[in-house]
């Protein structure tokens, strides 16, 4: 369903890559977290998806088709296939509920009887069945999120990107929306999750694909947030390149 | 359903951004207004050279008394000068370029400055030898003013040969002048438009970004997305259009077919209906321009 070959992504020349000759398949219906810290590439491989962004080099499939072979004004029918969820739930303050879930229909021109049949299905789906008149401030957080999911998912896309979806909600409240995401998952949708969450992956025991500097350092099905296996030499770098910056520091001093 | 659902979009980017929105219609009502003033001006010049050139005449004025041009030496003309340029007149030489032609004595000449300065004192001071007689001349075609002019202000016993024309044509340079001025303030107030649609698409598509955003994720095409923003200052700008259009009409019916056709009997003014042909112009420019001006900003300021 997605398919990275050897992708690097560069931001600013001479700068470290954002990713740096990623190679990874996910497949159809696949439940996937993407981990690592801050800064390791989670996002713009989210973003390479969507082609919000560009490779620098390498080559993005999603649903068999070469990203870079899309021309701008098929973007947007690439994007009708993909679903987005982002931590601070981007909805739209002055609509309710219903409306935030139907804007996503009406600007791709969904007839307004299908958007009355499908809206209130897909809230039930969430879990927000009988909030449809709600204002968001209304919400709480976690409702807000079942929303942002319920728009996401409304045009029933084959893939469901979710950036952090739990990073704003207390522990209870996200295992909430994991079940909501899980649901998803169980209907065919391939989804894939970029998280800081390390309870939330250890609960769920699906695939994880770990990011350092740009780089996949691990990919494990059924997987924990940390890795099982000890990455041998980690901390003998860590010491090598502290070594090299004392040198350096004594090197100007003198 | 998109139709309706772009409409919605722009009522509402139109009330959010009143106060901008009203300003775009300001100026580019004005900017209009000065753009369809120029094109009157010059409906108004063709309008009154068709009248005027089909009347005008050329004059042959004959020697008086008074006169003191070098070809008067000998005084006032003879009666055989005047037969000798009325025999010139009907040469073949020279007819083929008149239509007709009349001779107008000094006994005339004084009536007809009577009549015309009916209100004037200065009627009582002046006497009928003191106004020349002439050979009023239609030509055929007023252009060729020049011919008569150097076959006759040679001639013994004519003091000049003079063409109304060139009276007309002063005024129409005057007229021109000022069109040209209207098309100066408009040039500018039309650039203060475009800057000003600019601000206006800038800031509406800022305050709308949070909704465009979303409009991208889910995949909403380019047009459904830039198309409320592009109309919203096509909107305005037609609005200002069709103010200007309805100025230029009033200003047509009420003051040039109304106060000023009553002062000047003689002149004849564009109708308020000749007006109409400018209003779709000034509304296409205004559309025209508000469109290209918010499709360069939208390019730049949002991302699609």
């Amino acid at each position: 369903m997605i398919r990275f070959e050897n992708v690097t992504k560069v931001y600013e020349q001479n700068a470290r890559p954002a990713l740096d000759s990623v190679s990874l398949e996910i497949n159809r219906g696949e439940f996937t977290f993407l981990v690592g810290a801050s800064g390791s590439g989670k996002s713009t491989f989210l973003r390479l998806i969507l082609k919000e962004d560009k490779a620098s080099a390498g080559s993005v499939y999603v649903a068999g088709q070469n990203v870079a072979n899309i021309s701008s004004w098929r973007v947007p029918k690439l994007r009708r296939g993909i679903g987005v969820v982002f931590q601070d739930f981007r909805l739209l303050p002055q609509k309710n509920v219903f409306a935030n879930v139907a804007f996503a229909m009406q600007v791709i021109g969904k007839s307004r009887s299908i958007i009355r049949e499908t809206v209130p299905e897909v809230l039930k789906t969430v879990g927000l069945e009988g909030k449809e008149r709600r204002m968001p401030h209304e919400l709480s957080g976690g409702e807000q999120q079942r929303v942002a999911i319920a728009r996401a998912v409304v045009n029933r896309p084959g893939i469901l990107l979710a950036d952090e979806p739990t990073g704003n909600l207390d522990p209870i409240t996200s295992m909430g929306i994991m079940g909501v995401l899980d649901k998803i998952n169980q209907n065919g949708t391939t989804v894939v999750m970029a998280t800081h969450d390390d309870d939330i992956v250890n609960e769920m025991r699906r695939r994880v694909v770990e990011l350092k500097n740009g780089k996949v350092i691990r990919d494990e099905a059924k997987a924990l947030y940390t890795s099982m296996i000890p990455v041998v030499g980690e901390s003998r770098r860590l010491r090598d390149a502290s070594g090299e910056e004392l040198n350096r520091a004594q090197g100007a001093q003198l | 359903m998109r139709l309706l659902f772009i409409l919605g979009e722009i009522g509402g980017g139109l009330r959010r951004n009143l106060s901008m929105v009203i300003s775009v219609v300001l100026v580019t009502f004005v900017s209009l207004t000065f753009v369809g003033a120029a094109g009157m001006l010059q409906m108004q010049i063709n309008q009154m050279k068709g009248y005027w050139y089909d009347k005008v005449q050329v004059a042959v004025f004959l020697c008086n008394d008074g006169s003191t041009a070098v070809g008067c030496a000998s005084g006032s003309a003879t009666k055989e000068q005047q037969d000798n340029l009325q025999a010139m007149l009907e040469s073949p030489a020279i007819k083929p370029y008149i239509n007709d032609f009349q001779f107008e004595s000094q006994a005339e000449a004084y009536t007809h400055f009577k009549e015309q300065f009916s209100n004037s004192p200065i009627v009582d001071s002046v006497s009928e030898d003191q106004l020349p007689a002439s050979f009023r001349i239609n030509m055929k075609n007023p252009e060729k003013y020049e011919i008569i002019s150097e076959t006759f202000s040679s001639q013994p016993g004519v003091e000049t040969v003079s063409d109304q024309r060139q009276v007309l044509e002063r005024i129409f340079s005057w007229m021109n002048g000022a069109s040209v001025a209207a098309i100066g303030v408009a040039a500018v107030m039309i650039f203060c438009a475009v800057l000003l649609i600019t601000t206006t698409i800038r800031l509406s598509a800022f305050s709308r970004r949070r909704e465009t955003g979303i409009m991208r994720l889910v995949g909403a095409s380019k047009t459904v997305i830039q198309l409320p923003f592009i109309l919203e200052g096509v909107i305005a700008a037609v609005v200002g259009a069709l103010l200007a259009s309805v100025t230029l009409w009033l200003m047509a019916h009420f003051w040039l077919n109304g106060d000023l056709s009553k002062q000047f009997l003689n002149t004849p003014f564009i109708s308020s209906t000749q007006v109409l042909v400018i209003a779709p112009v000034l509304i296409a420019l205004g559309a025209g321009l508000a469109g290209i001006s918010s499709l360069l900003t939208l390019r730049r300021y949002l991302k699609v």
